[in-house]
């Protein structure tokens, strides 16, 4: 059966299909089709790969390249930086306000990877094993705030109620908008996650006498650790990353954010020399990198377990 | 989308206490699971969205020192009226033409060959890279796109230009400054970003499908081509559609891209309804954010529209 595995879209399905409808005559036939398919699945394929990866390679290459090379076009450059890291010294030690802004990152980041988990893991178990009142009218209101344009229509009011709470120019703020913006796309996702656990698990745990709180702590987390995982890369993604209302609720430098940093720094101007921006990127970009490569099996086993089922 | 919650309220109970002295434990005890959420929710969603429509119906503008007045639909009746703002949204429509075809079809042809693939090693490594573009934040994408769209320094250009002469210095393509490129361009590096993660949502669907369906299919004589169209393509439906309604949510309502990209620059075509929206809010002038929730409004009721409609062409027939 493994070896007459079917080909599908694409040029190769189509080259399947031509040779292969009468199945009478196995062996060299079949063996050929076998590896048109899979040569054609693989360029495609490594073809997406090579895009995702070429550009990437090009940054790191343009950040460790000698500052006269970052003006020009050619990728491989005449001299490297030296030593190496040359720029991301320069960085570190020339302008501590990147470092300030890379800080205000990392802590209204992990503040909001902290608050919209726990918001939503306790929300996705009360929609799903709990007798919660209103349930539906939950649901629905969380369903109709996905197809709303918030970010764009409201953010006048967003600016006006944090004007009101005094939370203007106050980094650790962005947690309030940051989270309600991710809440519910995380709650679905933790409801699909809940919806896969099955009922006499908690029904059993519920004849023994244990309480809501303790079936959530102690039983349900370890089955849906994976779907936590997902909902801590999604929200830590999301705050990273956001601009607009990082732009427009600080309007101080030192409080805004590293994205907020590198979109308007304007690049080849002044101090901040091609290779050098491109090291910022470097270095914007990897603590994303290193939360995936450290939770990308459970990421993926979570995406899979029903995170996309909503 | 529908997907069928079971609900623990069907289970019958012998009434021993009143309806309401039952539904109040019941509130109390399961009230506290959801309101973090609700406090955020309400906090930092609906009292904003609230806060702009009330805004919409006043001449606010935020560094008069004049207190507001109520005008009541006037704002609309301007936004109805305003040729920048309908240009805006039909270049934001016109963007949404071109990115979700994309959007759906890269990524399905991807799950759809990666599903196929049977080296278990070679899977996880395509895997893992697509979702690489995922891990990055979007305004970060923007910025690796733009230079990799630059002219001065950018290895599109200098490969297109430099190593395969296709164009010189005067033709070579301008990314992100011709009007007629530059959606395709955003559009491009869309696609990049989403790649991965819609792939995944794919493949979560494409593992739903019973296998045994494909082998009825092979022994009626159906060709692989044919059961593409008419098993898995079928079969996907409702994930296509979920992405469909869920991404014209998005690429109507872009605006950090055009912010990083085209700035506030009123003739490229990158000025769309939601840039028009944040310039009239938070950009020069007199910052007339009582137009500008108008805008806003506007610009989400259409949205709304077209979503509902969507919705009920899409709706289950059976």
């Amino acid at each position: 059966m493994v070896a007459s595995t079917p080909t599908v879209a694409g040029t190769e399905g189509r080259l399947a299909s031509a040779i292969a409808i009468p199945d009478t005559s196995r062996g060299h036939r079949q063996k050929r089709r076998i590896n048109w398919g899979t040569v054609g699945r693989h360029a495609v394929l490594m073809f997406f790969s090579l895009s995702v990866l070429l550009p990437l390679a090009w940054v790191i290459i343009r950040s460790i390249i000698s500052l006269p090379d970052g003006t020009h076009n050619p990728i491989w450059p005449q001299n490297w930086a030296d030593p190496w890291y040359q720029h991301y010294e320069w960085i570190l030690k020339r302008r501590p306000e990147i470092r300030t802004n890379f800080r205000n990152s990392v802590y209204v980041s992990l503040l909001t990877v902290v608050t919209t988990t726990i918001t939503s893991v306790l929300a996705g178990y009360a929609l799903v094993h709990l007798r919660t009142p209103f349930k539906r009218v939950l649901t629905a209101v969380l369903v109709a705030s996905l197809f709303f344009p918030t970010r764009v229509t409201a953010i006048t009011g967003i600016f006006e109620v944090q004007r009101q709470l005094g939370f203007i120019n106050k980094t650790w703020t962005l947690v309030f908008p940051y989270t309600a913006l991710n809440v519910a796309i995380c709650i679905f996702i933790m409801r699909g996650v809940f919806e896969t656990v099955s009922k006499e698990i908690l029904d059993a745990a519920r004849v023994d006498g244990a309480g809501s709180l303790r079936l959530l702590l102690g039983i349900l987390l370890p089955i849906i650790k994976n779907g936590i995982v997902v909902v801590i890369i999604v929200s830590f993604v999301a705050a990273w990353g956001e601009f607009l209302l990082a732009l427009t609720l600080m309007n101080d430098g030192s409080k805004r954010t590293l994205p907020v940093f590198i979109a308007t720094a304007s690049g080849g101007v002044g101090g901040l020399l091609w290779p050098r921006i491109a090291a910022v990127y470097i270095m914007a970009i990897l603590p994303g990198l290193f939360v995936f490569a450290f939770a990308q099996r459970w990421y993926t086993k979570g995406l899979q377990e029903g995170a996309l089922k909503a | 989308m529908a997907q069928a919650t079971y609900s623990i309220d069907a289970v019958p109970t012998t009434e021993t206490r009143s309806n309401t002295y039952r539904s109040v434990i019941n509130f109390l005890k399961t009230y506290p699971y959801v309101l973090p959420a609700i406090i955020f929710f309400v906090g930092w969603q609906i009292l904003p969205i609230y806060h702009a429509l009330r805004l919409s119906f006043t001449d606010d503008r935020f560094l008069d020192q004049v207190p507001a007045h109520w005008i009541g639909l006037d704002n609309y009746r301007e936004v109805i009226r305003d040729r920048v703002f309908w240009n805006g949204v039909g270049r934001a429509f016109i963007f949404t033409c071109i990115f979700v075809p994309g959007m759906i079809m890269i990524p399905l042809v991807i799950a759809v060959m990666l599903d196929r693939v049977q080296s278990r090693r070679m899977a996880t490594f395509y895997r893992i890279v697509l979702l690489i573009p995922s891990m990055i934040p979007a305004p970060l994408i923007f910025v690796l796109w733009g230079w990799l769209y630059n002219n001065y320094i950018g290895p599109i250009n200098y490969v297109l230009v430099d190593v395969l002469h296709l164009y010189d210095v005067r033709t070579q393509p301008q990314w992100l400054n011709d009007p007629h490129l530059v959606f395709i361009s955003i559009a491009i590096m869309e696609w990049w970003w989403g790649l991965g993660y819609h792939t995944m949502f794919f493949l979560a669907g494409l593992a739903s499908i019973p296998k045994d369906i494909f082998d009825a299919a092979r022994v009626d004589g159906a060709s692989e081509w044919r059961m593409f169209w008419g098993i898995t393509i079928f079969r996907l439906l409702p994930v296509i559609l979920v992405l469909m309604v869920i991404r014209f949510g998005t690429a109507m309502a872009v605006v950090d891209e055009y912010i990083i990209v085209g700035s506030f620059d009123k003739s490229r075509p990158t000025y769309t309804w939601t840039v028009y929206m944040y310039d009239t809010a938070f950009g020069g002038g007199s910052q007339f954010r009582g137009y500008a929730a108008a805008i806003g409004w506007m610009g989400a009721l259409l949205m709304l529209v077209v979503v509902a409609g969507m919705f009920w062409l899409f709706r289950s027939r059976d």
